[in-house]
């Protein structure tokens, strides 16, 4: 049967080709917009690798307006200030690179021989407890790192699966920015937001100065939001200006992956759009066939079809011709991975075929059954008589 | 071979009922040639339709081969259609995507044919209509009678033990007619295969062995 479909369909090559191209297109758009989804996605799953909840931050826009001397008097009356506070467990100072805030510093070196690219993020020693870092390696700062002839630094495992891969390098020192000995490796921290690719990224022990115009502050649990105002008046006071702003973390995270979301959820609709569109246009293709081939499904059953042959054989149509339009987008979606024109993992492609080709098949037999099962339906005796 | 008893076929719509065949009775025996004539609209393809078990009588019952039919949608009913009956029309039906080959195979394929033997049989069937030189040609390369004889070839392929002919002539000329009514001839004195046929054409129906006249739905000789 699959051979006298095959020859049916070849023989209407012309007219089968258009719903073929249609297929065919369908299926690398899918394709396409199903890589992009998975690979947010896959984003989005990975850890972030500190904490958001019950975590606050203070954005203080006039601190880079002080000297520098009375800047980091400011910052250590605040810091003071607020850990006395009984509803704060720890506060630690950070630059404008703060979690989700979009701010990034890249730095390069290749002066360890070879390309070293990577993230750096000024820290304190707090922020290890305030936002809950894991440190998978060696050790986090402590006050007594300041004060080091040879930098120490702590990196995240992408930097060390990156560039030292299946070696410790705990102690070891190389260049970047001058002379660094690496002292500690944390899991991650991709602070730049949930949609981020984890990266190398260095955490830099930085002193007070004028640019740390954040802090992140650890609550003690579930504290109301009526303690803004107190936190509010408390930081005004200290240090003197009234442009600050109090936020959580989960709420910039919320804020920050909101914008990726709309994005993804534009795209599954003009996906999703495009699947109805290609879904009605075949229902409407095979409804018009079926009814240009009646006197044919008259004469098959007269011949010796049963209704379910004939709801199989326009099934078994439409199944394959599906298979060639996939068939060839297969063919094109896989040069993706097998020919690396991407960085991204080739499991991500992979699922990506194999989902686009269910929803596609799924549509294509959602789409032929009825107009098929109703093929069945017809009278041989009306359809033979009608041409 | 074939016994109608009492059989009636009556089309209702909302407001009208048409009678289509009044109480039909009649036995063809094995090896008969009968064909069956009347005016437009008198039941005539009604009744061949009813024989061949595309459609189901109103009332009354059939006897085709020995076997009594009750359900027309069954499995078993299309198996038995497909192995007893052969079936020629008057307008072909042959289909237009398929070689003349490919067409006469179509019963072998629901009867679990392999490929091979299918195309022996289709092309035997076609020799036998004296077609042999014409297996790859399509439907639309063919003249009314070519296309007829690939018809008959393909109601022949699985040796049914009747054929149900529906004014096999009606689309031909004389001279095309009376080759199609050779070869039907042939096959029944030949082979002993049961025909029924439905004809306009006095002449075409005196070369059978009987004639049964019908006239609004009713037999009146």
């Amino acid at each position: 049967m699959i051979k006298h479909v095959f020859k049916l369909l070849w023989n209407k090559k012309g007219s089968n080709a258009l719903m073929a191209l249609e297929i065919f297109l369908s299926f690398i758009v899918l394709f396409f917009v199903l890589s992009y989804l998975f690979f947010n996605l896959d984003r989005v799953n990975q850890t972030l690798g500190f904490e958001t909840e019950n975590v606050w931050m203070i954005e203080m826009d006039a601190i880079d307006k002080l000297d520098s001397l009375e800047a980091v008097t400011t910052l250590q009356n605040l810091k003071r200030n607020l850990i006395n506070l009984k509803e704060i467990e720890s506060v630690s100072f950070t630059e404008s690179i703060a979690p989700f805030k979009g701010n990034q510093w890249r730095t390069g070196t290749d002066d360890n021989g070879f390309n070293m690219n990577t993230l750096m993020c000024p820290v304190d020693t707090d922020l290890l407890a305030t936002v809950g870092l894991n440190v998978v390696q060696g050790r986090w700062y402590t006050e007594e790192d300041l004060n080091e002839t040879i930098k120490p630094i702590v990196v995240n495992q992408a930097f060390i699966d990156r560039y030292y891969p299946d070696k410790s390098m705990i102690d070891s020192i190389f260049i970047l920015n001058g002379d660094r000995r690496l002292i500690g490796v944390i899991d991650e921290y991709r602070y730049i937001g949930e949609f981020a690719d984890s990266e190398p990224t260095v955490m830099e022990l930085t002193d007070y100065f004028q640019n740390m115009g954040n802090v992140l502050l650890k609550m003690k649990g579930d504290i109301p939001t009526s303690f803004e105002e107190e936190l509010y008046n408390l930081t005004n006071t200290t240090i003197k200006s009234t442009s600050n702003t109090i936020t959580t973390l989960e709420y910039e995270r919320a804020k920050d992956s909101n914008e990726s979301w709309v994005l993804i959820v534009a795209l599954l609709f003009i996906c999703g759009f495009l699947c109805i569109n290609v879904a009605l246009g075949l229902f409407g293709v095979l409804w018009y066939n079926i009814n240009k081939r009646r006197s044919e499904i008259g004469l098959r059953q007269a011949l010796g079809a049963h209704s379910i042959d004939i709801t199989k054989q326009f099934i078994l149509e439409i199944l394959l011709l599906t298979l060639l339009a996939v068939g060839l987008g297969i063919f094109f979606a896989i040069q993706i991975p097998l020919l690396k024109v991407t960085e991204y993992p080739d499991s991500l492609f992979y699922r990506s075929i194999l989902f686009s080709t269910l929803i596609i098949f799924l549509l294509v037999i959602t789409c032929a059954l009825f107009p098929s099962v109703q093929a069945a339906r017809i009278s041989p005796a009306d359809s033979l008589h009608e041409d | 071979m074939i016994k109608l008893n009492k059989i009636s076929k009556v089309y209702r719509t909302k407001t009208i009922e048409t009678t289509a065949l009044n109480e039909i009775d009649l036995h063809i025996p094995k090896g008969e040639f009968l064909s069956i004539m009347g005016p437009s609209g008198c039941g005539k393809s009604t009744l061949l339709n009813i024989m061949g078990l595309l459609d189901e009588p109103s009332d009354g019952s059939i006897l085709v081969s020995g076997q009594s039919i009750k359900n027309y949608a069954s499995r078993e009913t299309s198996k038995f259609r497909n192995q007893k009956l052969g079936f020629i029309f008057q307008s072909f039906h042959l289909i237009p995507d398929l070689s003349v080959l490919d067409n006469v195979e179509l019963p072998l394929l629901y009867r679990n044919v392999s490929s091979k033997d299918r195309k022996q049989m289709a092309s035997a069937a076609l020799e036998s209509v004296g077609l042999a030189n014409r297996k790859s040609h399509f439907p639309s390369q063919l003249s009314g009678g070519q296309k007829q004889r690939v018809a008959i070839a393909r109601a022949i392929v699985g040796n049914p033990e009747i054929i149900l002919a529906d004014e096999p002539t009606g689309n031909l000329d004389s001279v095309m007619g009376n080759e199609v009514m050779d070869i039907l001839t042939k096959l029944n004195t030949q082979n002993g295969t049961t025909i029924v046929m439905v004809t306009h054409d006095e002449s075409m129906a005196k070369k059978t062995h009987r004639l049964v006249r019908l006239y609004d739905g009713s037999q009146v000789a």
